[in-house]
């Protein structure tokens, strides 16, 4: 694992050095410090520290309020409470900013190490995951159309927006469980749907139920695939897709996510165009 | 499909919706239905794996949307079912699936469930499953539905 930097954020200069040297002797690399928002800001803007302690109460400010400017400068820093004071309140306030843990003062050495280097790890993993999933969900389609019906889909480029969709008539969501949470839409014309399951069942199908079970199927199987190779490249993954749900309509419209990572692609296929939407989010406040 | 799956539906909507502030919530009637759903306007969709594997679909209108949003927002205003009221009841459901899956745990059931997907328009959904179980419940007098779908791994 590469070398973790620290920013420690205290308003007392004891707490300061003592975390200083915890910190230290468990091989982390504190690259600075500082006492309230001011100081905090300039020293995350100088020094990109990967994690940052943070204390909860300051004279003047909090770690809340600090938390937030520091996100404004860089969203990726984790921000670790170390605080003396730890309830319902303030967890939930952790939580709204997007605290990556939180240890209680008096502060146990190996118990801030084992969390520090747990959020890194598992910041690494959905790195990881995140610089993986596209290509592979991108490959799973090419490779289920290629072998049903002996075809490869024209991709569009990736597009990491996060807007309202609306859907070109059929929809099928799955979830996807695991290591992180996560969701693939894949969405067709209608017709388009219409076309892909006439070429798999070689018949004129007029029965919408027998239409909507086949793209469910085949999205099933795209997912299937895709997850199942992830997991083959990371086992840490452990991702697991939910059956499908079908939506479709007249009027159909596919809210914003709020998902940390999106990617979705439209491609051309004999059928009409494919329209598929991955993404994962990054787990919750430890 | 059993009932004691449906059950920690209804008590987590029953206990979270109370705690968000709504004093006017009661169950109307449990019925199973076949795999068609029409959507009363808004749903959001969560896939569910472990001991049971399935979705949970929660349907309701746009209007018992926005108050809902308006209530978890601490009674501000809402018009519009915009970004901001959307995202306000993808969290419901969030908290409403998280709430029924550790009930799912005291029961020594395991579950996982992925992140929600919310659509709104007209349209219909069709479960992976022959059996929905759909959960009929009242907000202020305003339906909300919980379709549940699962079967055992």
């Amino acid at each position: 694992m590469k070398e973790i930097k620290i920013v420690v954020v205290d308003d007392s200069p004891f707490s300061v050095a003592m975390l200083t040297n915890m910190l230290t002797e468990s091989g982390f690399n504190v690259v600075g410090s500082a006492n309230n928002l001011e100081e905090s800001i300039d020293a995350v803007t100088r020094l990109n520290p990967d994690v940052v302690t943070m204390d909860m109460t300051m004279v003047g400010t909090n770690g809340i309020e600090c938390t937030k400017a520091i996100h404004l400068v860089n969203p990726n820093i984790k921000v670790v409470i170390v605080s003396s004071m730890m309830d319902e309140e303030i967890e939930r306030d952790a939580r709204k900013v997007k605290i990556a843990g939180y240890v209680q003062k008096p502060v146990d050495s190996e118990e801030l190490s084992l969390l520090i280097n747990r959020i890194m790890a598992d910041e690494e993993l959905f790195t990881e995951l995140d610089g993986l999933y596209y290509t592979v969900f991108k490959e799973a389609l090419t490779d289920t159309c290629n072998k049903l019906f002996k075809m490869v889909p024209d991709f569009q480029q990736e597009d990491n927006s996060n807007k309202v969709q609306v859907s070109r008539g059929v929809s099928v969501v799955i979830g996807i469980i695991g290591r992180y949470g996560g969701r693939m839409i894949l969405d067709m014309a209608y017709d388009t749907a219409k076309k892909i399951t006439d070429s798999l069942l070689k018949k004129d199908s007029q029965n919408k139920e027998e239409i909507i079970n086949t793209i469910a199927e085949m999205s099933n199987i795209v997912a299937g695939n895709a997850c199942s190779l992830l997991n083959k490249s990371n086992k840490l993954l452990g991702l697991r897709v939910a059956p499908p749900t079908v939506v479709y309509g007249e009027s159909l419209n596919i809210s914003k996510s709020e998902l940390d990572s999106l990617a979705s692609t439209k491609a051309e296929s004999i059928f009409g165009e494919l329209y598929m939407s991955i993404g994962f989010k990054r787990g919750e406040c430890e | 499909m059993n009932q004691k799956y449906t059950e920690p539906f209804i008590n987590s909507f029953l206990n979270v919706l109370s705690q968000l502030g709504f004093d006017n919530i009661h169950k109307e009637s449990v019925q199973e239905i076949g795999k068609n759903i029409e959507s009363p306007g808004v749903i959001v969709i969560l896939g569910i794996v472990g001991d049971l594997r399935g979705n949970v679909i929660y349907g309701m209108s746009e209007e018992c949307a926005k108050k809902i949003a308006s209530t978890m927002m601490m009674g501000m205003e809402v018009n519009e079912f915009d970004e901001m009221a959307q995202s306000a009841v993808s969290e419901l459901s969030n908290m409403l699936t998280a709430t029924a899956s550790t009930e799912f745990t005291s029961m020594e059931i395991r579950t996982d469930i992925s992140t929600p997907t919310l659509m709104y328009g007209a349209f219909n959904a069709s479960a992976s499953f022959e059996h929905v179980m759909r959960l009929e419940m009242r907000l202020d007098d305003l339906p909300f539905f919980i379709f549940v779908s699962l079967e055992q791994d």
